[in-house]
């Protein structure tokens, strides 16, 4: 079917259909077994022409021979049909009109030669705008084609450097954890160690009594300290399991079970943006689209994955087709090594899967 | 009972095979159309058509080739493909290969009557028809059976599938259609009475000519060789199939 | 010139394709002569036909070896398919070639009137150039070996009724005469003809150039690697 619809297949089909024209003039006519010689040199440039891409100036070929063989057999007038075919799918309309003039030197009356011609002419014409539009068509695809490759490569290497970033950004926490604590309570800690170390070889009792109230003097400032610091480390904004509970809460046109499961430090940072990504378009497209009046909400982790379910008892089985939204979070977790499905079989079941890196938790 | 439920089938695997159909109804078809045309104005000064006797003779002479229909089925079934699963179904092989055989037979007179009904519709060309149906019948089970005891007598399936292109191109060359042969007695008597093609024509012309005598003597002839090939070929099958 | 010799050694290994190819000959030569067609002995009439045969059975492995995949192979091989076909091509005229000097040079020995051996020599030569080329076109149309060969049959059986080589184009009506023409098996007829009758060399080297014409048109249409 493909094959079929291809242009230059009607043009190899027109020349051959043309010889056979003349092979048909040539039976029913009267000529000499001469002629036949005309017809078969005509074949051949035609197969040539369909083998290989002959160039332009071959055309002179086919009309040089129709031209010597005119005087002896009108088959020699019909065959100008060729050449003129063959410049007008070229698009050289001007010089395709030239041996019309042929008509003129035709003794019998030209009408039949002149329709025939005018045909050669209007099917080459013909054939050279379905064969310039698929060509324009063609780089229009491939630049299209180009650019949504583009696109593609643009998006994962997005997907990348956010996986990165979170991770960057994992570890310069770490690191002013490590210093916060370092500097604030391992200085005094230290400190009180030493001092209990020495409070044991003490003899003195007034002296050991001011070493005892020094060590409880850095005590007390090493809780402040780490109650400080533990203050400053834990972020105000939710992340995590949190925020995902709490879009959850937030969301009042149905009801809402949340359930969680499993050890939710092992999902990474950026994971938890597809997974929150993933709930606030479920939970959107139930506002807008459905007629749930519960959704069911499940969050499991295990060692290797993390599975997100979002299921709610709408009613609404219309086949609607996967928004943007939903298609953009495929092509998210498909890059996350993950998988993402979507049923309507039973109410509307969402279902996220991604796979937990050892690494990336740790 | 078996044997028969499978007939249907081996009937449509036949009717399947389009290079048969091509070779032997289709060719046939053009040969004769073609014929008709080089032939007919042409008349002979007692007013006969040579090309009734060209076409009767081209309709016989594609019943020769008929016979490769069965032989190339029995080694598809018996000798290659179909071979260990016809050793694992409970079925009496000999029958089944008899069935295969009449098959092909009929499948080979079916085309050959076409040929006659195109012939006589399409042409006008004048058939005997009881009588010439009798004979083409002959002609086939002779044809199935001569492929057969090639089929079952040489281990190469090629050699035999050779062997029955010899037997009808070689008994088409003996009648003489392409080019008179020598003239001696060996030539003399292939040419007539030792030629199935040549025997089944003379069939077909005494009964046209009434002479019901030597009509049935030649078809008894024919009959004969039947017989007695039939009667070779079960000893070679039950060497190698049974 | 390796695919050249290796094509002799694969036409000649089989031994049927031996018999096929050195027997016939042989045996045409002893073929009667006709009364009063056709003019030249029978065989030598009758191996038009069967040259057509050597041709689709010579061409054919051509076609077994794009089947197999042989030829998609050969694409990333050292080797043009131009060469790979042409050296075919050569190999194969070349075994025909062989066959006619055999049967020509053989009927002189033994005395058949050949009138001008030489000529009927080269009107050979065309016209199994024709016939090769025709075969590998034929086989450009085909995926199955055995259907093409059996087609090829089947077109061989028309074209040399309708060629004029079983019957002679005088008998033909009008019409039917001149769609012969179109057959190139009409021209070996009319070639032959020439030999015994003709007279101006014009005439005979016209029909070799037809014939010639008829080789080109049916190469270019086989030099495809597949018709699709």
């Amino acid at each position: 079917m493909k094959a079929a619809m291809e242009p230059q297949l009607y043009v190899h089909t027109w020349r051959f259909l043309m010889v056979g024209v003349l092979c048909h003039l040539w039976v029913f006519g009267q000529d000499l077994t001469n002629v036949w010689i005309l017809i078969l040199l005509l074949l051949a440039l035609a197969c040539l022409r369909w083998r290989f891409a002959l160039p332009l100036w071959t055309v002179v070929i086919d009309v040089c021979l129709c031209l010597v063989y005119a005087p002896y057999t009108t088959i020699g007038y019909y065959g100008l049909a060729l050449p003129v075919f063959e410049l007008a799918v070229r698009g050289r309309v001007l010089i395709a009109v030239l041996p019309f003039a042929i008509l003129f030197l035709y003794e019998a009356t030209p009408g039949l030669l002149f329709l025939f011609l005018l045909q050669a002419l209007f099917v080459g014409l013909f054939a050279w705008a379905a064969l310039g539009n698929q060509h324009s068509y063609k780089l229009e695809v491939d630049k299209q084609r180009k650019a949504r490759y583009e696109l593609e490569r643009v998006k994962l290497e997005l997907l990348e450097a956010s996986e990165s970033a979170s991770q960057q950004a994992e570890l310069m926490e770490r690191y002013r954890i490590a210093r916060q604590l370092h500097d604030h309570l391992g200085h005094d800690l230290t400190g009180a160690s030493l001092a209990l170390q020495a409070y044991v070889h003490m003899q003195e009792p007034e002296e050991a009594r001011e070493l005892l109230e020094e060590v409880q003097k850095r005590l007390e400032r090493s809780t402040v300290n780490l109650r400080e610091t533990v203050h400053n480390l834990t972020p105000v904004a939710r992340i995590g399991v949190e925020s995902l509970e709490n879009v959850a809460q937030q969301f009042q046109y149905a009801a809402i079970r949340f359930h969680r499961s499993g050890d939710m430090l092992l999902v990474s940072a950026y994971q938890w943006t597809l997974l929150e990504a993933c709930l606030k378009e479920a939970l959107t497209n139930v506002a807008r689209h459905s007629n749930a009046t519960q959704v069911r909400v499940e969050l499991q982790v295990t060692a290797s994955i993390v599975r997100l379910l979002i299921h709610d008892n709408g009613t609404m089985t219309q086949p609607s087709l996967a928004g943007s939204g939903l298609r953009s979070l495929q092509m998210r977790a498909r890059a996350m090594g993950g998988s993402f499905s979507i049923s309507r079989d039973d109410g509307y079941l969402l279902v996220c899967v991604l796979p937990l890196s050892k690494e990336g938790a740790g | 009972m078996r044997i028969l439920s499978t007939v249907q089938f081996t009937g449509l695997r036949m009717l399947r095979n389009y290079i048969v159909l091509l070779l032997l109804l289709v060719v046939p078809i053009l040969l004769i159309t073609v014929f008709s045309f080089i032939l007919a104005g042409v008349e002979t000064e007692t007013g006969e058509k040579p090309l009734h006797g060209v076409v009767k003779i081209m309709v016989v002479s594609f019943q020769l080739f008929g016979g490769s229909i069965v032989m190339s089925y029995i080694q598809h079934e018996f000798f290659t493909a179909h071979r260990m699963r016809l050793n694992m179904i409970p079925i009496r092989k000999e029958l089944y290969a008899f069935s295969i055989m009449m098959c092909g037979t009929v499948y080979s007179i079916l085309l050959g009557v076409i040929l006659m009904l195109y012939s006589q519709f399409a042409l006008g060309i004048p058939w005997n028809w009881a009588w010439s149906i009798y004979v083409i019948t002959l002609m086939a089970i002779l044809s199935s059976i001569v492929c057969l005891i090639f089929a079952l007598a040489v281990r190469s399936f090629k050699l035999a599938e050779r062997l029955s292109e010899v037997y009808g191109v070689g008994f088409i060359l003996l009648a003489g259609l392409f080019f008179p042969m020598p003239d001696n007695a060996f030539f003399d008597f292939m040419g007539s009475y030792g030629n199935p093609l040549m025997l089944a024509m003379l069939s077909i012309q005494a009964i046209e000519q009434s002479n019901a005598g030597e009509a049935w003597f030649t078809a008894n002839i024919l009959l004969g060789a039947v017989v007695l090939l039939f009667v070779l070929m079960l000893v070679l099958g039950r060497r190698r199939i049974g | 010139m390796t695919v050249f010799r290796f094509v002799f050694l694969r036409s000649f290994r089989n031994t049927t394709n031996l018999i096929f190819l050195t027997l016939f000959p042989l045996v045409c030569i002893f073929m009667p002569q006709g009364d009063p067609w056709p003019v030249l002995p029978y065989g030598y009439q009758l191996f038009g036909v069967f040259l057509l045969f050597v041709s689709i059975r010579l061409a054919s492995y051509i076609q077994v070896d794009r089947m197999s995949g042989v030829v998609k192979r050969l694409s990333i091989a050292p080797l043009s398919h131009a060469s790979y076909l042409s050296q075919h091509l050569l190999a194969y005229l070349l075994i025909i070639m062989l066959q006619c000097v055999i049967l020509v040079y053989g009927g002189v020995l033994y005395g058949q009137p050949l009138i001008q051996p030489f000529l009927l020599l080269i009107l050979y030569i065309s016209y199994s150039l024709a016939a090769l080329a025709i075969a590998l076109a034929w086989i450009t149309l085909f995926r199955n070996k055995e259907l093409a060969f059996f087609g090829f049959m089947s077109f061989v059986f028309l074209v040399s009724v309708l060629g004029g080589i079983i019957v002679p184009v005088s008998m033909f009506p009008e019409w039917l005469a001149r769609i012969a023409v179109l057959f190139p098996t009409y021209w070996l007829a009319e070639g032959q003809l020439w030999i015994v009758y003709g007279n101006e060399l014009g005439d005979f080297l016209f029909v070799n150039v037809v014939l010639w014409l008829y080789a080109l048109v049916f190469m270019i249409i086989g030099s495809t690697r597949k018709l699709r």
